[in-house]
């Protein structure tokens, strides 16, 4: 597929267990850098496990360990001396729910470049401006920046959410776990836009229940099934002559 | 043999509403009465002059002053303990043996008579500290009283914040602290000042702890390390002393009015933060 010195992300028998019980049960697989990677699966396969091990968002979970290796740019990201905060300026995440703070919708964009130390209120207003309109957000909200975000639609606040998102500085990596499953079909089309062109500056990991969403925006797809990697490989390959039986029934409906 | 449903449901609307009915009319009569002894004999004068002869004549301005001051520098005191050891217990700790026994411990705690702690005060501030008397005994006395209920209220109200506030906040790189301050805390906030609320309205009308430690110095507090009589021990004393049964209520009309006062303001306070919020 790409060159090696392309790969952004490697796993290496990467393990997840939550008490236990194994969640994620070795998983190897090289991310490219500037692709989309879409992680299909029915529930419990573990790609919400995966998707959340990235960022180290499963450290606030009683009981979690993790075993093998996770390699964000060649550096191990659980190894003692990497700094989580740090890890998770580069690899941010949407959520399957938009959760907007309840603050201004302004706040909400510069929740991280504040915590990065950005004060002055000029580069601020720019980080506003080009993080909601890389969202597709810019037009509908330019306006209204000191109300609250909650006042905005579901479609609307997940885009606020990919704006707050693109809004740190430091960001590498987008990983988005179900990001349109509570929208309707304009706001996810819109999402999917967004994310076509954010493929160039980032690598975008997207999870998703929705496997016509996978084959439309993504351009590797892996299989995940009870906490194993089944299939990995071009979306168009996994869409038409996927090598496994089990991701052929998937992807054409048959179970799961 | 059976009751029908329906006899039930009338019996029950009945005994609840009457239940009802009578606490309110209980706490409107004591409240009205009260008043109607007490307001006739309130006017500026008698706010804003100090006590003669003991209380007999004169006005309450020293036991104004103190009955504000006191509970202030207590709240000031237990505040920031208070919500910091909620913040530690709900934030940085998981539930273990160790924080189920510190949460019976405060729970204890916030059922014992204020007498004890009144007399702990005592021993301990003004004797043993050589503290004396004073404002300042009496504001730690009353901040360890109200403790309790400020670590658990502000508790249930960190708990209720909701857990996907605080993945977000990690999520765009915040370390703990920033998030309990940045989110966790501003979404505390309305159970926080209900807490305080109550702290204030049982540190105002205490009593007993607050003649063991502030005394009861008819003069004008000068400094946290003089004595001051509260509005409630003010009245406690004319009461008792049979000094003038007037101005005990006239004090005690004022009292009521000053934490109605107190709660409003704060009440008002907190829903312009919350509406600020939400616009």
């Amino acid at each position: 597929m790409s060159a090696p010195s392309d790969i952004k992300i490697a796993t290496k028998d990467f393990r997840v267990f939550q008490g236990k019980e194994a969640a994620l049960r070795g998983i190897t697989l090289d991310i490219p850098a500037h692709r989309i990677l879409g992680i299909i699966g029915p529930s419990g396969s573990g790609k919400t496990t995966f998707l959340r091990a990235l960022n180290r968002l499963n450290d606030l979970v009683p009981d979690t360990h993790v075993e093998g290796q996770m390699l964000l740019d060649g550096r191990d990201i659980y190894h003692p001396a990497f700094d989580v905060v740090s890890l998770r300026k580069r690899v941010g995440m949407l959520f399957a729910l938009p959760v907007a703070l309840p603050m201004s919708i302004y706040e909400n964009v510069v929740y991280g470049p504040r915590l990065s130390g950005i004060r002055k209120r000029a580069r601020l207003d720019e980080i506003v401006e080009s993080s909601l309109k890389a969202a597709f957000l810019w037009d509908e909200v330019k306006d209204r920046l000191p109300r609250s975000a909650l006042q905005l639609s579901g479609g609307q606040q997940q885009r606020l959410c990919l704006a707050r998102v693109l809004a740190m500085e430091e960001l590498e990596v987008i990983l988005l776990d179900e990001p349109c499953s509570g929208l309707d079909p304009i706001s996810t089309a819109k999402i999917e836009d967004a994310l076509t062109v954010l493929k160039e500056r980032y690598t975008i990991i997207l999870v998703t229940n929705n496997t016509k969403q996978a084959a439309r925006v993504a351009d590797d797809t892996a299989f995940f099934l009870m906490g194993e990697m089944v299939e990995y490989g071009l979306t168009e390959k996994i869409f038409t002559v996927p090598d496994d039986k089990r991701t052929n029934e998937y992807v054409t409906g048959r179970f799961g | 043999m059976r009751v029908s449903p329906k006899i039930t449901q009338v019996l029950a609307v009945t005994v609840l509403g009457a239940a009802t009915i009578l606490t309110v009319a209980v706490l409107v009569f004591v409240i009205v009465f009260v008043l109607v002894k007490g307001l006739p004999w309130v006017d500026w004068e008698f706010l804003f002059s100090y006590p003669q002869d003991m209380g007999k004549s004169g006005g309450i301005f020293p036991t104004l002053v103190g009955t504000f001051l006191l509970p202030l520098l207590a709240i000031a005191i237990a505040l920031p303990l208070g919500l910091g050891t909620a913040v530690y217990l709900t934030e940085y700790t998981r539930e273990t043996q160790l924080t189920r026994t510190l949460r019976f411990g405060t729970d204890c705690l916030a059922g014992i008579p204020s007498i004890i702690f009144g007399l702990f005060g005592f021993i301990f501030f003004v004797v043993k500290l050589k503290m004396g008397w004073c404002l300042l005994s009496g504001a730690l006395t009353l901040a360890i009283m109200v403790l309790p209920t400020i670590i658990r209220t502000s508790e249930e109200a960190i708990r209720a914040v909701p857990n996907a506030y605080r993945e977000v906040s990690f999520s765009l790189g915040a370390t703990r602290w920033e998030t309990v301050l940045k989110v966790v805390l501003p979404n505390a906030l309305p159970g926080i000042v209900t807490g305080v609320i109550l702290s204030i309205g049982r540190s105002i009308g205490e009593t007993a702890a607050v003649i063991f430690t502030a005394g009861s110095s008819l003069r004008m507090p000068m400094s946290v390390f003089d004595s001051v009589r509260t509005m409630s021990v003010h009245f406690y004393i004319l009461a008792r002393e049979g000094i003038s049964n007037e101005n005990a209520y006239a004090t005690a009309a004022v009292l009521i009015i000053s934490v109605l006062l107190v709660n409003l303001a704060a009440y008002t306070m907190m829903h312009r933060f919350i509406a600020k919020r939400s616009k």
